[in-house]
């Protein structure tokens, strides 16, 4: 862990308890149980990260592998999903379609071909270019995609709302038990997780 | 490293009060308008410097930073900036600490959109920040963007101008329907109406005539007398606006006009010399004994009730050009309605709701203000100037401004040699009498100047002697109006211009807001537009015949009321302004007039 890694981390650990911030108290549930927004990882997890992210934002994909690689090996983590398209016209074009693979349960593999595009500054025909290479059913995904997209939209707006509630000041952002933070590495999710534990283990939990 | 790290943590952890009480914000990045700072200049007519200042650490992407007119993408020029290749970022160009764009060929008005989007190097994008810039003024407003940076609520933004272009309109419909229904709701309607105005600055100037009047009744003020007096004066005044909407409504003349009339004005004026004489203790204004007891409820306290409805009557003279657009909707009504009882309810609770706070000020306020002693006479004095200033401010609107000033600067002597500027001081004095001298000497050295810049034709209280600076070679010329007071004159005054788009403007010598206006007009980038365009002024100070048949062809209420003409000579819908101006407001319209 470099010195870089240990100031975010301390900006999440300082950030901490955002449960004594007046926008969360009503919302946590809002917020951790959103039942429209896709999860993964393990559903009973004893730890919940939320996930703030863009399509089009180079340090959500560049962090993204190591938050998927922290998850699948703590095996108890539970992840939420909440697409915050703010960056470009495409991210909110992106989300939509990662959404919408939602219901034919693929959410996760869109999320992921979507993160994986290499670059900056996406368009729109090469996220479709990479959803359609992805091996989700493109008719069905379409279908869905208009026959949910007021739901859609909703979650999204939604999503925006908690954001700002929570006074984010953009992508990525982590909300790790406890902690808020911005983008980490491998080093970085292990120890937060294990001090969200530690937290958690002296009473301040969040559900 | 990393046991540094678990140290600190346990630290952090073990102080959990350090976590409620820190401000979270210390520890978030910070908001992205703290991070990109943008300023925008003029570097030639219609060019434009967009400046941004970067903090540290964070950076902003070349191909991320565009401006739009009306909509439309504008060629923003931008220096290369610093190459960045990264697998996940690709190859983009960034710009740190600071940059600066170009934007040329733009109009003299236009509202421009600017956005801008950056990361901090520590981890985290910023979402899109969009500024909003007056191209007339230079301000910069927020815009709020939505999901994609997308202008979420762009529609609403012409929408708002577009509602506080038409509010003078909305005012009188919503007037109407308060009208058309029982007499109960009107009257609420404006007192309502009243109330808002009430906290307008043009009410404050009442509160200190109406601490004096409490004042001058001394130790003898209860809550009961500060209410009495305080409600003599604003009924008074409200009368004073029922009388105007009763004769309104009988005759469809506009007598917040006949008010400020110069017979009005300087009557108005001796009555506020009247007040400050007694003020200064020549005499004391009153009522036979028993009438005035009656009056008072059987307080003792000399006359002051008569005298507080005397106040209130003069006060709704210097209230009554403050407030042109609200009242020119009831003045509207009671014109309109021709009901000369409805007008005169209309105005009356319009001024009683004006009135309002200040007889709670009057009743409660009382209980604040000292008591007695002998400084109650410095006090009593103190007022008898601010009446003399009143009195000075209303006849100034019938003097030209050179006159004014020399008005003004005889009466800063004045209150210097009141204030001891010209005592001989004794050794022994004491350092009230030095410091009374001190401020007698400056605000008389202040008036002497005063009279000074009126002999080298200055009419700028602020900058009686900038004649001296020189007549300024690079001034442009000033704007020239056609001076016009009668149908006939108007007429000539449109045809010598004809086929082309107008600003008409109604002013009266006696409107003070007008005056504010003209200067929002001299402004460099408004008189560079207005140069093009015939100017016809409609000058309404007397309330003839002729001016009121001119005011009644365009439905002006009152001045200042200004509009644009096209070519034709019809009035361009939506570019009515009544009132107080912005650059802003007077800029869209004369865009949306192609001038």
């Amino acid at each position: 862990m470099d010195r870089r890694q240990f100031c975010q981390l301390a900006i999440g650990a300082g950030a901490a308890p955002f449960v004594a911030g007046a926008a969360w108290g009503s919302d946590i549930k809002a917020i951790l149980h959103d039942p429209e927004a896709p999860e993964a990882g393990n559903p009973k997890g004893d730890v919940t990260i939320v996930d703030f992210s863009d399509y089009n934002c180079p340090f959500c994909k560049k962090a993204e592998p190591d938050l998927i690689r922290v998850i699948k090996e703590d095996g108890k983590v539970r992840l939420v999903y909440k697409d915050w398209p703010i960056l470009t016209e495409a991210s909110v074009y992106g989300a939509k379609l990662a959404l919408a693979a939602k219901y034919q349960g693929k959410y996760d593999v869109v999320h992921h071909a979507l993160m994986s595009i290499p670059g900056a500054k996406i368009p729109q025909s090469k996220m479709l270019e990479a959803v359609q290479a992805s091996g989700v059913d493109m008719d069905r995904l379409n279908a869905d995609l208009t026959a949910h997209a007021a739901q859609i939209s909703a979650l999204l707006q939604r999503n925006m709302e908690q954001a700002n509630a929570l006074g984010l000041q953009g992508t990525p952002t982590y909300l790790i038990g406890p902690f808020k933070t911005m983008t980490l590495n491998y080093a970085g999710f292990k120890e937060a997780l294990a001090e969200a534990r530690r937290r958690q283990a002296a009473g301040n939990i969040i559900k | 490293m990393v046991r540094f790290l678990k140290a600190g943590i346990q630290l952090l952890a073990a102080l959990p009060v350090l976590f409620f009480t820190a401000p979270i914000n210390a520890q978030t990045p910070p908001p992205a308008d703290t991070v990109f700072a943008l300023a925008a200049s003029h570097t030639g007519d219609d060019t434009l410097a967009l400046q941004w200042t970067i903090a540290p650490g964070n950076y902003l992407y070349r191909d991320h930073l565009s401006a739009k007119l009306d909509g439309k993408a504008l060629p923003l020029a931008l220096p290369a900036g610093q190459e960045k290749d990264d697998p996940n970022f690709g190859r983009v160009e960034i710009f740190h600490d600071r940059v600066e764009g170009k934007l040329s060929a733009l109009p003299a008005s236009g509202q421009l959109e600017v956005i801008y989007q950056g990361c901090a190097e520590q981890g985290i994008c910023y979402p899109p920040v969009a500024k909003n810039i007056d191209l007339a003024t230079l301000t910069i407003a927020n815009v709020h963007l939505g999901l994609g940076g997308q202008d979420a609520i762009n529609a609403s933004s012409p929408g708002d101008e577009q509602a506080a272009a038409t509010k003078p309109e909305a005012t009188t419909d919503a007037t109407d329907s308060y009208l058309a229904g029982n007499p109960l709701l009107m009257a609420a309607g404006f007192l309502g109406f009243g109330l808002l105005l009430a906290f307008t600055p043009c009410v404050f100037p009442m509160i200190p005539i109406l601490s004096a009047m409490l004042a001058q009744s001394g130790d003898r003020l209860s809550i009961g007398r500060g209410f009495v007096l305080s409600s003599a004066y604003v009924l008074a005044m409200a009368a004073a606006y029922g009388i105007v909407g009763l004769i309104a409504g009988w005759s469809g003349a506009n007598l917040q006009i006949s008010l400020q009339t110069p017979i009005a004005l300087s009557l108005a004026a001796a009555v506020f010399v009247a007040l400050a004489l007694s003020m200064f203790g020549f005499y004391e204004i009153g009522l036979p004994a028993g009438l005035s007891n009656r009056l008072s409820g059987g307080a003792r306290g000399g006359g002051s009730v008569m005298g507080a409805a005397v106040l209130g009557l003069g006060s709704a003279l210097i209230v009554g050009p403050c407030v042109t657009p609200p009242l020119a909707a009831a003045m509207f009504f009671a014109v309109q309605s021709g009901e000369s009882f409805k007008g005169a309810a209309a105005l009356f609770f319009l001024g009683l709701g004006m009135g309002l706070p200040l007889i709670a000020f009057g009743t409660f306020g009382a209980r604040i203000l000292p008591r007695s002693g002998p400084w109650m006479i410095r006090v009593r004095q103190i007022f008898g100037a601010v009446f003399l200033g009143v009195a000075a401010m209303l006849i100034a609107r019938l003097l030209s401004p050179s006159v004014t000033l020399v008005l003004w600067g005889a009466f800063a002597i004045g209150i210097g040699v009141f204030l001891g500027g010209f005592d001989t001081l004794e050794v022994a004095s004491g350092w009230q009498r030095r410091l009374g001298k001190t401020a007698g000497i400056i605000v008389s050295l202040y008036g002497a100047t005063l009279i000074v810049g009126a002999s080298g034709g200055a009419s700028d209280l602020t900058r009686p002697l900038a004649f001296l600076a020189g007549q300024g070679a690079a001034q442009a010329p000033s704007l020239e109006a056609m001076q016009t007071d009668s149908p006939a004159s108007f007429d000539a005054a449109m045809a010598a211009h004809s086929g082309k788009p107008m600003l008409v403007s109604f002013k009266a010598d006696w409107c003070t807001v007008c005056k504010s206006n003209e200067t929002i007009m001299e402004q460099p980038d408004i008189r560079r537009r207005l140069h093009a365009l015939p100017i016809i002024d409609v000058d309404v100070t007397k309330q003839d015949a002729s001016a009121r048949e001119l005011m009644s062809r365009f439905s002006v209420v009152g001045p200042p009321t200004l509009f644009l003409l096209d070519a034709k000579g019809r009035e361009i819908p939506g570019s009515r302004m009544i009132g107080p101006i912005t650059a802003g407001e007077i800029a869209k319209r004369l865009s949306q007039a192609g001038a």
